[in-house]
């Protein structure tokens, strides 16, 4: 979805995939780093999440801070139903992004499993 | 009422209220095969896992508890030998199985959204009296997941277009279906935390962060809870 948001949009030219799993890595996504790390602090529930807050309102806005929190709540629900549930990749999925899943360690997952 | 974010100084989309508040009137319901009081009881018992507290219950029975914690806490770890000792375990049903599922991930999104933002959980609903219907749709089936789920045809009536032009949705949108409500709920509380269905397929503007900036916080998501889909 990252990738072909960003693909569409036209306005990411450096995307690195590599943001999504590498907290050091720059994705290319503007403000990515503060986004990711307030992710991470937030399924983590770390000290750092307040700070982070505060950085989101500075540089971004407060009305991207609760959007950015409403993503955050939305994926930690898709994960568990994901996983929750055992479902495979989709068809229409699987092939796209085999690439992408091989590059940044994806299929080392456990949940792997469930798509043949 | 519920979700009323008296004194807070944030401007919560009046989609995000609404979908909770309509979170919080499906947990507090009989469902089709848990009471209302049961249903709170297992958004109970999730709250406290992301705690660490692995709290008892006094009428959930001890694989159901099992079951809600491991989806808070562990869902890295959940696999087909995992769910096949839950099945086999007593209290337990496929039916059963995903309603529990379905009641634990929706509450904990809402606690999830409130606990980034630094806000108080919004207090459990009272539940409301009544028998659940115990109806399974006629048109389940197992499919790639590990519960069956239900074509098109079985959604409630006005759901269909959930699905989207697929027969039986996309993998993620159906995998709950064995409870036709909660596609709706799925996606009801998607819109309010994230984006519509149909909202998925549009351009930015949708939100106040790009679409870009939106897939990168889901991508890290998905990756810090090493979900393979």
């Amino acid at each position: 979805m990252l990738r072909e948001s960003s693909q569409r949009s036209g306005t990411i030219d450096n995307l690195n995939l590599q943001g999504t799993v590498n907290p050091d890595a720059d994705s290319g996504v503007p403000q990515g780093s503060l986004l990711t790390a307030f992710a991470e602090a937030a399924v983590r529930q770390t000290d750092a999440l307040p700070g982070l807050r505060d950085q989101i309102v500075s540089e971004l806005g407060v009305q991207e801070l609760v959007d950015a929190a409403g993503v955050v709540a939305n994926f930690q629900r898709m994960v568990r139903i994901a996983d929750g549930c055992g479902i495979p990749l989709d068809e229409f999925t699987k092939d796209a992004t085999d690439d992408v899943r091989d590059e940044l360690g994806i299929h080392e997952y456990a949940s792997a499993a469930n798509t043949a | 009422m519920a979700f009323e974010y008296t004194g807070v100084d944030l401007p919560i989309r009046e989609k995000t209220i609404a979908s909770q508040r309509m979170s919080w009137e499906m947990i507090a319901n009989p469902g089709r095969w848990w009471t209302g009081a049961e249903r709170v009881e297992i958004a109970r018992i999730g709250r406290a896992a992301r705690d660490f507290e692995a709290v008892g219950s006094e009428i959930l029975p001890e694989a159901a508890v099992y079951s809600i914690q491991k989806l808070v806490v562990d869902n890295a770890n959940l696999n087909r030998e995992w769910y096949d000792e839950i099945m086999a375990s007593e209290g337990i049903t496929e039916d059963r199985y995903v309603e529990l599922v379905a009641v634990v991930v929706h509450s904990f999104s809402i606690d999830e959204f409130h606990r980034a933002l630094g806000l108080a959980l919004e207090p459990l609903p009272d539940p409301v009296s009544g028998e659940p219907t115990r109806q399974r749709p006629a048109q389940a089936e197992q499919r790639y997941s590990w519960p069956p789920i239900v074509p098109k045809a079985g959604l409630n009536p006005g759901d269909e277009m959930l699905y989207g032009p697929m027969e039986w949705g996309a993998n993620v949108i159906s995998a709950l279906s064995l409870i036709p409500e909660n596609v709706r709920w799925l996606h009801d509380l998607s819109e309010g935390h994230y984006l519509s269905f149909a909202e998925m397929r549009q351009p930015d503007p949708l939100r106040a962060i790009s679409r870009s900036q939106i897939e990168l916080i889901a991508a890290r998501v998905s990756a810090l809870n090493e979900c393979f889909y």
